[in-house]
């Protein structure tokens, strides 16, 4: 009796910590490319994974960051144990508490202080930042593992050792190394987990076009995951668990000599050849990624885009006209990207903020002038955006617009009763947990005081409060503040109600016939995204290039279909066949739709300030 | 002497494959040292804790006091347990891991600082009431450990090898320091070690061990001086065996030489074993012995000589304290009376000798 | 002859000691730094007195809040798990043990992420409720999610030093209590417990300070609906481009953290905790 509670305990805790993993690996066979949908068996995206660069080069980073930080971090921490064992207790203990600081502070307060260290000393955010991170962290694994180990072995064997002629170090390797071996492997192994699973600490100390498994997978959160993404996560999970099994389920020691012998053997498959295979794997793909995503030497661009808002065959072709290498990062918000750009510590050559936050960058000085004489292709842009642009670039000097749309609510037509046609659905209690806001400061106050008839620049400190009282209200209702992600909860059915771009719009109506958007009565915003260079670029020509390259008419036209954002190329509007989606009133709405919104303007530093405050007395509410 | 206070019946216990205890049957009395004396392996730390009911045996009954107490608790035994690393609390002080079993009997504090002075005094620590078990040595920890389960009063004491990890001296004086506690309390000991000094110097009673079986039950005297079987003469202390043949009644053929001796009843010309003790063989001149030998090998031991003498080609243990030189011929002889003749034994089982830890 | 080489022996942590203060000290100052000043580097109080707006509080107060109840929940779970573990044999609890290890493998992220399917309105969980016409459980977005989040994220940095610690306890001596008349309550009680104290101590800091911090685990299963200070700190460094209030923040975070490598040091001096 006591057996069975027991079992069945241990059963229940072993769901709890694995049905996480086995819905990770149902979707790794989901034949939808939306989480949210079951559509159907299928092993597609297994043959995808390897086919998928930018996965690949993320996995490949993780294993060697995480090899040979785990791997640097065992040699200076099991010679740190050495010489701490050696010291005197009171010179001892100060050094153990530093040792533990990295285990036991915050992973967030670790990752904050590296980066200010490394930003303060200029040493520029990559690869090398987060391996130096990840060393520091696992050191203390090391240590704390090699410690016990070495307080258990004799100290007679080693002066044994010393008194029948060996040397120091030979006595070290042939004595006490096999002894305190088990405690470095396991420090190890350890290190090398830990490192695998970090996310916090890389995500405060990596560089553009560096990504690990965890920052590529966090990017991708608010776009959905790339399903590839699960692949191979079931792939590096199944292999760590046959590797485990084989490695129990040989004999025992109980059995007779024999078997003891083929043990032997078989330890030494696993603990020798395993590893050593592991290792040529790791060199061999490094070297064949490392190649093909080598950062150092070529001509090359840095760009800074949303996520999903580029179609990875564009930066392909563009790396194959001209030879140029293109290292791709992505962000989620303009408030996301701002402060990057503002402390320079990644030299960015090539940026898509929106309208407001270009007004901003021009004001704070952190934009370069534009030289369209690199950029004969802009002419293919229609006239009417240019003048639009003027609102937050008066000479039209530092941008050139690359998207345009609307923002609107997308309802679900089987989930609503009446004709959706206003922002007060947003407030109604009867989608109480049906509605999906905008996880962004200037849209969620935005849509709130074109609500309530203001204008969405407001300044006035009782129209903001007045907005941010009406939010607080919402928020019982609302079921999640997200951004990319309406699209997927919505496709599932989620939600009735969500604020989404007009760009997004048209995906999911693809993909959900009863999705259908509308811009409310109240007005809204329409907005513009526009490729800028920093001033601190170190690649303006090539940056200007690439400008170029995304406003010939066929390449903007390929981006359009793939993301399915308006574009203000006309030369690629022609291009499209499809009527309806030419005509597209969400893709291009009519005049009298466009004349009832407004464009985003920057509102200055103290108002900012202002705005970010009432929407954390939001959000903390 | 006479009243059973513990009854083992038919005991039997395996762990896996292994069998550990056979079918084994013993009685302990009423204010008894008993010691059950054998190899590591042997069965006897086993046989202990079915006593202090730490594992339950396969087959078999534990009779206390007329009581079947296999499936009592060890909570609910009046038997307490020394333990070999003497399991101290180390979360506690001295006196409160002496207090610890009055406490969960609910004994009144008054009571239970009363007990914690007597058993300390018992075993020489006074003032050690505040101290950390970690601060002591193993001498005293040891005695802490017994202080701690003789003052709950227990029928019997069960102690697990609780000198083992003591030094020679202390060991000694650890041993004359039980000897006086058994008879201040009046209590039963139950005692496991696999040093023969230690059972034949402590014990009213020996249970010689091996390999699950009993060997031989007696006092120290019968176990030392009549063994039973070559195991035992082995295990107790140093002798001769020999392969030998019993011609006759009284006369036994050893390395092909007729020795009289005293032992009737094993029938004509039947194997045996004889032992002789290494004390028991006397060196003389050649010409007064049974046998004829050469000394090979003398070492001086303090009270007496050790020599190897050989002789039909078998190398004599001989302890005397007359001293022959190596080269030396001698004579052989031994008293009737002090050769002692053994069946040979049945199974490969019995005359398996373990070696000692 | 022998101090000498002890003096070469102590040298190998020299390597160690050099990159502790590059990458430990130095950039913990560099956090009092910022902490402690504005943007043209004068010395102020204000960005730790951020601490005390209404939000912050409230933010502070929530994470207090939800990774208190987070580690009550976890060391509930984890100490009779840990026991029954301790009472398999040594070859099966390694395997036993990995298996709590064995998830890491699986990334965090994607860990979490999967309760988001599991957890939704339309999530597995509720289809199989739905199918049992059982009530639906409607915690995703909630602070439920949130501690559901970090239970499963930090439970096994609690199972595993509890774990240590009761499997080095010798088994005579729980033998010796029952051995003294104590009952299995009384044995838990007086012996077990009080002998697994460092592990329950250094559970309870390695599952307390992460959840307290967290910011990932209320971004992906809160909605973002719910700011716990390690997402109001995180916004400080990489939306609000405020480094010297989110410095500010990080400063009050390590009282916490201060308080608990004190406890450390207090209950488990000899490090059996800590580890795996």
């Amino acid at each position: 009796m006591k057996k069975f509670i027991q079992r069945f305990y241990l059963i229940l805790i072993l769901i709890l910590l694995y049905s996480p993993i086995v819905t990770l690996i149902v979707l790794s066979f989901n034949n939808s490319k939306t989480r949210a949908k079951w559509g159907g068996f299928t092993v597609k995206w297994y043959a995808s994974l390897f086919q998928n660069q930018d996965i690949m080069n993320a996995l490949y980073t993780t294993l060697i960051i995480a090899f040979a930080s785990a791997f640097l971090a065992t040699i200076i921490g099991t010679a740190a144990a050495i010489g701490i064992q050696a010291m005197r207790k009171s010179v001892r203990t100060p050094i153990m508490a530093v040792t533990n600081i990295p285990m036991l502070n915050a992973d967030i307060v670790t990752g904050i202080s590296l980066m200010l260290l490394f930003v303060a000393i200029r040493f520029s955010l990559g690869f090398t930042t987060i391996l130096f991170a990840h060393i520091t962290f696992n050191i203390p694994y090391v240590i704390l593992s090699v410690m016990p180990k070495l307080k258990q072995t004799n100290k007679a064997t080693y002066e044994a050792a010393l008194d029948l002629g060996a040397s120091p170090i030979y006595a070290f390797f042939k004595v006490v190394f096999p002894d305190i071996f088990p405690g470095i492997s396991s420090g190890f192994l350890l290190a090398f987990t830990m490192s695998l699973d970090d996310f916090i600490i890389t995500h405060f100390t990596k560089g553009p076009g560096v990504d690990t498994l965890s920052t590529k997978i966090y990017g991708e959160v608010r776009k959905g995951i790339k399903p590839e993404m699960y692949a191979l996560s079931t792939l590096l999970f199944v292999s760590v668990l046959l590797l485990l099994f084989v490695v129990n389920l040989s004999p025992s020691d109980k059995e007779n000599k024999k078997v003891v012998k083929h043990r032997k053997q078989k330890q030494f498959i696993f603990r020798r050849l395993v590893p050593a295979l592991l290792l040529l794997v790791l060199i061999g793909g490094g070297i064949f990624y490392g190649r093909s995503s080598n950062l150092t030497g070529k001509e090359q661009v840095i760009v800074y885009n949303w996520g999903e808002y580029m179609d990875p065959e564009v930066l392909d072709l563009f790396e194959e006209e001209t030879g140029i290498q293109v290292v791709y990062e992505e962000f989620e918000t303009n408030e996301i990207m701002y402060p990057k750009i503002q402390s320079g510590a990644i030299a960015y050559d090539v940026v898509c903020p929106s309208d407001y936050m270009i007004q901003r960058m021009i004001e704070n000085n952190l934009l370069a002038e534009l030289n369209y004489d690199n950029i004969p292709n802009a002419k293919n842009i229609g006239e009417t955006y240019f003048i639009q642009s003027k609102q937050f670039d008066p000479e039209n000097n530092f941008s050139i617009p690359y998207c345009w749309g609307t923002v609107g609510i997308l309802y679900n037509k089987t989930m609503v009763e009446e004709p959706i046609d206003s922002w007060s659905v947003l407030w109604d209690e009867q989608y109480k947990d049906n509605i999906l806001m905008q996880d962004s400061v200037r849209d969620a106050f935005g849509v709130t005081l074109k609500y309530l008839g203001y204008s969405l620049n407001s300044t006035d400190l009782d129209e903001l409060e007045a907005a941010k009282k009406l939010l607080i209200e919402q928020k019982p209702l609302v079921q999640a503040y997200v951004i990319d992600q309406v699209r997927d909860k919505m496709i599932g059915n989620e939600a009735a109600l969500g604020v989404i771009y007009s760009g997004e719009a048209i995906y999911t109506q693809w993909e959900n016939e009863n999705l259908e958007y509308v811009i409310p009565k109240e007005g809204s915003n329409v907005w513009i995204d526009s490729w800028v260079i920093p001033k601190n670029s170190k690649n303006k020509e090539n940056a200007e290039a690439f400008i170029n390259f995304l406003c010939r008419a066929d390449i903007a036209k390929m981006n359009f279909d793939y993301i399915t954002y308006s574009t203000p190329n006309d030369a690629a509007r022609d291009l499209i066949e499809d009527e309806a989606l030419k005509n597209s009133p969400i893709a291009f709405p009519p005049k009298e739709d466009l004349e009832r919104c407004e464009t985003f303007s920057f509102l200055g530093d103290e108002n900012d300030a202002l705005y970010n405050r009432l929407w954390r007395e939001v959000k903390s509410n | 002497m006479a009243n059973k206070l513990i009854d083992i019946v038919n005991i039997s216990k395996s762990f896996g494959d292994n069998l550990v205890l056979d079918n084994l049957n013993l009685y302990i009395r009423q204010n008894e040292f008993l010691t059950l004396l054998g190899p590591s392996g042997c069965g006897k730390t086993t046989l202990l804790r079915i006593l202090g009911g730490f594992e339950s045996a396969d087959h078999g009954e534990i009779i206390f006091e007329g009581k079947n107490i296999n499936s009592l608790a060890p909570n609910k035994r009046k038997l307490n347990t020394v333990f070999q690393k003497y399991a101290l609390f180390t979360h506690m002080t001295i006196a409160e891991n002496i207090a610890f079993g009055l406490k969960i009997k609910g004994k009144t504090s008054s009571y239970i600082s009363d007990k914690i002075k007597y058993a300390l005094k018992l075993v020489n620590l006074d003032g050690f009431e505040n101290r950390m078990p970690d601060s002591l040595s193993g001498g005293q920890q040891q005695r802490v450990a017994i202080a701690r389960a003789i003052v709950n009063e227990p029928k019997v004491l069960l102690l697990d090898e609780p000198l083992g990890a003591l030094d020679l001296k202390l060991r000694q004086d650890m041993q004359y320091e039980l000897i006086r506690l058994k008879n201040e309390l009046g209590i039963t000991f139950v005692y496991v070690t696999h040093d023969q000094e230690e059972a034949l110097t402590m014990s009213d009673t020996i249970v010689v061990m091996n390999q699950g079986y009993i060997q031989q039950i007696g006092t120290p005297e019968d176990i030392y001086n009549e063994p039973q079987n070559a195991f035992v003469a082995d295990f107790i202390g140093e002798s001769n065996i020999l392969s030998a043949l019993m011609v006759e009644d009284k006369l036994v053929k050893i390395l092909g030489v007729d020795f009289p001796c005293v032992d009737i009843g094993f029938g004509k010309n039947r194997p045996v074993d004889a032992v002789i003790r290494p004390e028991d063989v006397e060196l003389v001149t050649p010409d007064k012995g049974i046998l004829q030998g050469i000394v090979s090998h003398l070492i001086f031991k303090g009270v007496h000589y050790e020599m190897e003498v050989e002789a039909n080609n078998f190398t004599w243990l001989v302890h005397s304290t007359d001293m022959f030189p190596v080269g030396t011929n001698v004579g052989i002889y031994v008293d009737p009376y002090n050769i002692q003749i053994m069946k040979k034994p049945k199974t490969e089982d019995a005359e398996a000798v373990g070696v000692e830890e | 002859m022998k101090n000498k080489r002890k003096i070469y022996k102590q040298l190998l942590a020299g390597p160690y000691l050099l990159w502790s203060i590059a990458f430990i000290l130095i950039p913990l100052f560099m956090i009092v730094y910022y902490g402690l000043t504005t943007s043209d580097n004068t010395f102020t109080l204000r960005n730790i007195a951020q601490i005390t707006t209404d939000e912050n509080l409230k933010a502070l107060g929530l994470a207090l809040l939800l990774s208190f109840i987070s580690t009550v929940i976890c060391l509930i779970l984890a100490y009779p798990l840990a026991m029954i573990l301790t009472s398999f044999n040594v070859n099966q609890s390694s395997f036993v043990v990995l298996i709590f290890i064995l998830p890491m493998w699986m990334n965090f992220l994607l860990r979490t992420l999967a309760w988001q399917n599991l957890l939704e309105k339309n999530g597995v969980v509720n289809t199989i409720l739905n199918a049992l016409h059982l009530p639906t459980l409607n915690i995703i977005n909630t602070p439920y999610a949130i501690i559901l989040g970090m239970v499963y994220n930090f439970l096994p940095f609690m199972v595993l030093p509890i774990y240590n610690v009761l499997s080095k306890i010798d088994k005579d001596v729980v033998h010796a209590a029952q051995d003294l008349g104590a009952n299995s309550i009384q044995t838990f009680m007086r012996i077990i417990l009080p002998l697994s104290v460092p592990g329950i101590i250094s559970g309870i800091t390695m599952v307390f300070v992460p959840a307290l911090t967290t910011f990932v685990i209320s971004d992906l299963l809160g909605g973002s609906k719910i700011l716990l200070i390690g997402n109001v700190i995180e916004q400080e460094f990489k939306q609000g481009s405020n480094w010297h209030v989110g410095s500010g923040l990080s400063l009050v975070m390590m009282v916490f953290i201060i308080i608990s490598m004190a406890l450390i040091a207090k209950y488990d001096k000899e490090g059996e905790g800590s580890g795996f």
